[in-house]
């Protein structure tokens, strides 16, 4: 049975994310699900079954995320240390660090050296998140993954001028109602999106490259559009969504 | 942590009444507190107040006004400040003076209303200004109170408020020595918002007994803007074990006022309002403002700077990317935080000040 040196949550607004290490940092298991209201119960019921297959028995539990003062850990960090981190190892580079989440945006400057220069996130306000395509997604019927999908192969474009979720919504369903193409309208909410993400990149000076994060990473219509915007072809892990239970579980190891 | 009881607004109101004396309802930021209590007027200090439901106020002003300005009308309007005799409305910003003409034009309030024009930058023509305008308020205060302050009753309370500032300034530079919170500091300060002179100068001296040479080990943090409201973001600083060292807020340092020069009592305060900290309502430089920044950071030895700025207050806005931009040529790191003082802090700006303090504390360690 292996041991796990460390273990890092992220709890999410959207997802709960597992990244167990050894003692060199290797990841030993990534565990991705749906968040749970009561993610404490959610976590302690995901550890007891981890305990079938590792030692987790002294394994150090760093939190982060939302959720993160639910759950009984060893130490709690924010978001922005640990996703710097997790992606900093991971590309072993420094640069414009974004992580797309299901409810909020962060732009992290990392160093080098792997240190945090400064960040950005999104006020209260879901404009630019995940959360904003997935409410159109859902209004329009159509599977969340296929919005990327259709904003890909789309020969057309409409405008949304609002980057509100809500306003954006409610512009969508009037450019359908007008006449406009589903996929033309689309392609437009993901462009809008992007907009909003580069504005805030600008806003704390982009630094390349560009590493991305987040399930929202995943998203090639987004990835494709940023690097129209950016001019600079994102770098993308195996795994976005896990970068910040990653660096959590990593923050774990050092003393 | 030291237990001392400070009276409330309400408690210090009915006292004063009791007394005899009036109550003047004073809006942000500057005016001579002297020239009220040589009048025997208590002057009692309105910032919003904070969690005030502003429904009443919206119908009034526009959106885009700050919640200090929403709350403060909206507090009239549910009968806050019956209790003035007095509102006095210095005109520190757009919303302000758009607040005193409201009352002026429209509310038509049954309390004597004073507005205060205040000059903006350094030079004797302000200096000048400024004290003809507190003789026009002397005149008014004079006529609604039909007593008369000679020249040694004002200079006898310009010099209480000298002497107070000394103490201030005193607390402020005992702050790491003191077992205190940054709420309970702030709490402490905040209270001359209120209190009558005496009682607020046996408080800071109750609390500077307890001052000792053990020094706090902890992140130290300028904060900046105009009040820290929520009052939460000062036990999230805490609880990351960070404190705030120093301040550049309306409420507190920017109205630690040094010592006059002048033998007229007029010329005196006017000098001191006049010449005090670097005040964005003043329209001092991008340069004053962060050189006074950079030499809080000296003195206190704080790791960064955060801007806790009320939504939509627009003197303060213009100056954000300046001053960010300035301090970060001098390796200061420093964040904006955006609050309304009606609202609690969210999730974010708790993770944003967390996130903030952990940066600096991995510079510390690193440098």
């Amino acid at each position: 049975m292996e041991t796990v040196k460390s273990i890092g949550i992220d709890a999410g607004s959207t997802t709960l994310k597992i990244v167990g290490v050894n003692e060199e940092g290797k990841i030993l298991f990534t565990i991705v699900e749906d968040a749970d209201p009561k993610v404490e119960e959610q976590t302690e019921s995901i550890l007891n079954k981890l305990k079938e297959n590792y030692d987790i028995e002294s394994s150090k539990i760093v939190a982060t995320g939302y959720g993160s003062n639910l759950i009984k850990a060893d130490k709690k960090i924010t978001e922005i240390t640990c996703h710097a981190k997790g992606i900093y190892e991971h590309f072993k580079s420094g640069g414009t660090a974004v992580d797309i989440g299901g409810q909020d945006n962060k732009v992290i400057l990392i160093s080098k050296g792997g240190k945090v220069i400064d960040f950005i996130m999104n006020d209260k306000c879901a404009s630019g998140t995940g959360r904003f395509l997935e409410n159109t997604a859902w209004r329009l019927k159509i599977p969340t993954e296929k919005m990327a999908e259709l904003a890909l192969n789309s020969d057309g474009e409409v405008k949304i001028s609002s980057t509100c979720a809500v306003f954006a919504e409610s512009e969508v369903i009037s450019h359908l109602s007008r006449g406009e193409k589903l996929e033309h309208v689309i392609k437009g909410l993901h462009r809008a999106m992007v907009k909003r993400i580069t504005s805030m990149i600008y806003a704390i000076g982009f630094n390349p490259p560009l590493m991305l994060s987040g399930g929202v990473a995943k998203n090639k219509a987004v990835v494709k559009m940023l690097e129209e915007e950016l001019g600079e072809k994102p770098l993308i892990p195996e795994n976005p969504q896990i970068m910040g239970a990653f660096g959590a579980a990593l923050l774990g190891l050092s003393k | 942590m030291l237990h001392i009881k400070i009276p409330t607004r309400r408690e210090v109101i009915e006292k004063a009444k009791a007394e005899g004396k009036k109550i003047a309802a004073v809006y942000p930021i500057h005016y001579p507190r002297e020239l009220f209590r040589a009048f025997n007027i208590q002057p009692i200090e309105v910032w919003g107040p904070p969690k005030t439901d502003t429904k009443k106020a919206n119908a009034h002003l526009q959106s885009y006004i700050c919640s200090v300005v929403q709350s403060g009308l909206a507090f009239y309007l549910e009968g806050g400040i019956n209790v003035a005799d007095i509102i006095v409305v210095p005109h520190s910003c757009d919303s302000l003076q758009g607040l005193g003409s409201i009352y002026k034009d429209f509310i038509k309030p049954k309390q004597e209303l004073i507005t205060i024009y205040l000059p903006r930058e350094k030079n004797r023509e302000n200096v000048e200004f400024l004290s003809k305008e507190l003789k026009r308020i002397y005149k008014q205060l004079a006529e609604f109170t039909h007593f008369e302050p000679d020249r040694e009753k004002l200079l006898e309370e310009i010099k209480k408020e000298e002497e107070i500032d000394v103490l201030v300034a005193k607390f402020y530079k005992s702050r790491e020595n003191l077992p205190l919170s940054s709420r309970e500091f702030y709490t402490i300060l905040r209270a001359r918002e209120y209190l009558p002179v005496e009682l607020f100068k046996n408080i800071l001296n109750y609390a500077l007994l307890h001052s000792s040479s053990g020094k706090l080990k902890k992140t130290g943090i300028v904060i900046s803007g105009l009040l820290p409201e929520p009052m939460e973001i000062l036990d999230v600083i805490d609880e990351m074990d960070g404190f705030v060292a120093l301040d550049d807020m309306a409420c507190c340092m920017r109205r630690v006022y040094g010592e006059g020069s002048a033998d007229d009592p007029f010329e005196r305060m006017a000098e001191r309002i006049v010449n005090s900290t670097p005040d964005p309502t003043k329209g001092s430089s991008v340069d004053e403002r962060a050189d006074f920044l950079k030499s809080l950071i000296d003195i206190s030895g704080a790791k960064g700077v955060v801007f806790y700025n009320v939504k939509f207050c627009e003197p303060e806005y213009f100056y954000h990317p300046l001053l960010k931009d300035k301090l970060n040529e001098s390796g200061i790191k420093s964040i904006v935080i955006e609050t309304d003082i009606n609202e609690p802090i969210s999730q974010q700006t708790i993770t944003r000040i967390k996130a903030f303090i952990e940066m600096l504390k991995e510079e510390s360690r690193w440098a």
